[in-house]
């Protein structure tokens, strides 16, 4: 191979650079000098996320709309129609009439817990290269985001806001596994920790602090309030339990739960720029199934 | 250039529209991965691993990202001049860097105790992740096969 050492002394050099700027990010953690780097990198790529979100966002649309297709196979008919009625949404442009619907019914949500949001779209998301579930939104400190805020949609919570830049602001998930989120289960004081499993969001991981307490498939969780509601705002519906794992003797429960918001597919969503004056305790959570 | 303005938009790509694809299992595949690559296989060893490293830090501060900045910069840097140092065939190459990038990142994550790298993330993401840019992966090689061909003309 020509040039190999040469090769090889690049390589080298690229390397450390590389290690260094990872030790130097780790080691000072909040006043990192890679803060600048990513402020900077916030400003351009933001604003062009922001530009290609409109473009992206219809595209993204039809796309969901075909893959998410096969899971009605079972009724052909119905599947034809859905796909008919896409096509000719998106043909007729009329997207913009469902992101409609949905900042309604976030709206609604945010009225009965008493959030005041910012309304935001998804414009970019994060997952592949890195191992992270994060996304990014179009709004920013000019609108009145800051760093730990709670994300919210029409169906429930979806995260907490890590960076904000001028225009856009990046949002860790639920379902992210380094995020840890309080929870509280509907209608008791029983509180405990809702972890993301990965997963792409369709799953979560609640550990019951109290091991006693009752807890069963169907149970519902919200969110428990961070002190000042901050990063978390109380009261906002989190999903339903699935199952729980037997776990006999141990300190805490585990059990899994399906969050409300669907984090695969996430369009319109609210920033709480200001949480409720008093938790709104079960207020939010949909109503049951049956119940009147 | 032309090098250069694929990488970008392979970024861009990735995370304005693959990411946010809701495709079955739950992974995408690996665009920027596989951008570094070809350019990497056509270029050569040096200028693989500048471009990687390079990449691999536009993919640290592109938003949304909440990762220490110089992981991808590190693992980039070493696929780029793998790539472009070539190993057996251009087939096996490209397979070899579809393997190595997610299992070092892994690798480098885990060093620095990142709670987002688990048991769980090598036997269910990572393995995702691989076969979806595995799929993407023969587009790749055809592409560097043609641009080869035509190289009096068209340079990368």
């Amino acid at each position: 191979m020509r040039d190999s050492r040469h090769a090889r002394l690049i390589l080298g050099l690229l390397l450390t650079a590389a290690l260094v700027m990872l030790t130097v990010d780790h080691r000072t953690g909040e006043d990192s000098p890679m803060r600048q780097l990513r402020a900077a990198g916030a400003w351009a790529f933001g604003t062009t996320e922001q530009v290609g979100g409109a473009v992206t966002r219809s595209v993204g649309g039809f796309v969901h709309g075909v893959i998410t297709a096969p899971r009605a196979r079972e009724d052909i008919a119905r599947l034809k129609k859905d796909n008919a009625e896409l096509r000719a949404r998106l043909a007729a442009n009329k997207l913009d009439e469902t992101r409609s619907t949905e900042l309604k019914r976030l709206l609604g949500l945010a009225g009965l817990g008493g959030y005041k949001v910012v309304t935001a779209n998804v414009i970019a998301r994060r997952g592949e290269p890195g191992f992270e579930d994060a996304v990014e939104l179009d709004a920013g400190t000019d609108d009145g985001v800051r760093a730990d805020m709670t994300v919210l949609n029409g169906d429930g919570l979806i995260g907490r806001v890590v960076h904000a830049s001028s225009r856009t602001s990046t949002v860790v998930l639920l379902s992210d596994p380094a995020s840890a989120a309080g929870a509280r289960l509907e209608g008791g004081q029983e509180i405990g920790v809702v972890h993301g499993v990965g997963e792409n969001g369709r799953l979560l991981r609640f550990r019951l602090l109290d091991s006693t307490a009752p807890m069963t498939r169907g149970g519902r969780l919200v969110s428990f309030g961070s002190h000042h509601g901050a990063p978390y705002v109380p009261g906002v519906p989190i999903g339903v339990i699935e199952r729980v794992e037997p776990t006999p003797g141990a300190l805490t429960r585990i059990a899994y739960a399906k969050p409300f918001a669907d984090l695969t597919a996430l369009d319109v969503v609210g920033v709480v720029v200001r949480g409720p004056a008093r938790d709104p305790r079960d207020a939010v959570l949909p109503r049951r199934e049956g119940a009147r | 250039m032309t090098g250069i303005v694929v990488i970008v938009a392979a970024v861009l790509a990735q995370v304005m529209l693959v990411n946010q694809l809701p495709l079955p299992a739950g992974g995408a595949p690996d665009l920027v991965l596989l951008a570094v690559v070809g350019v990497a296989l056509l270029r050569g060893p040096v200028a693989g691993a500048v471009i990687g490293f390079c990449t691999g830090l536009l993919v640290d501060i592109v938003p949304p990202t909440a990762h220490l900045a110089g992981l991808y910069a590190f693992v980039f840097a070493l696929v780029g001049y793998v790539a472009g140092r070539g190993a057996g065939g251009r087939v096996a190459t490209v397979v070899l860097c579809v393997l190595l990038a997610p299992l070092l990142a892994a690798a480098v994550g885990g060093l620095l105790t990142d709670p987002r790298v688990t048991v769980a993330t090598l036997t269910e993401q990572v393995p995702v992740t691989i076969v979806y840019t595995l799929v993407l992966a023969p587009v790749v090689i055809w592409l560097t096969t043609r641009v080869r061909q035509q190289q009096p003309r068209y340079t990368i």
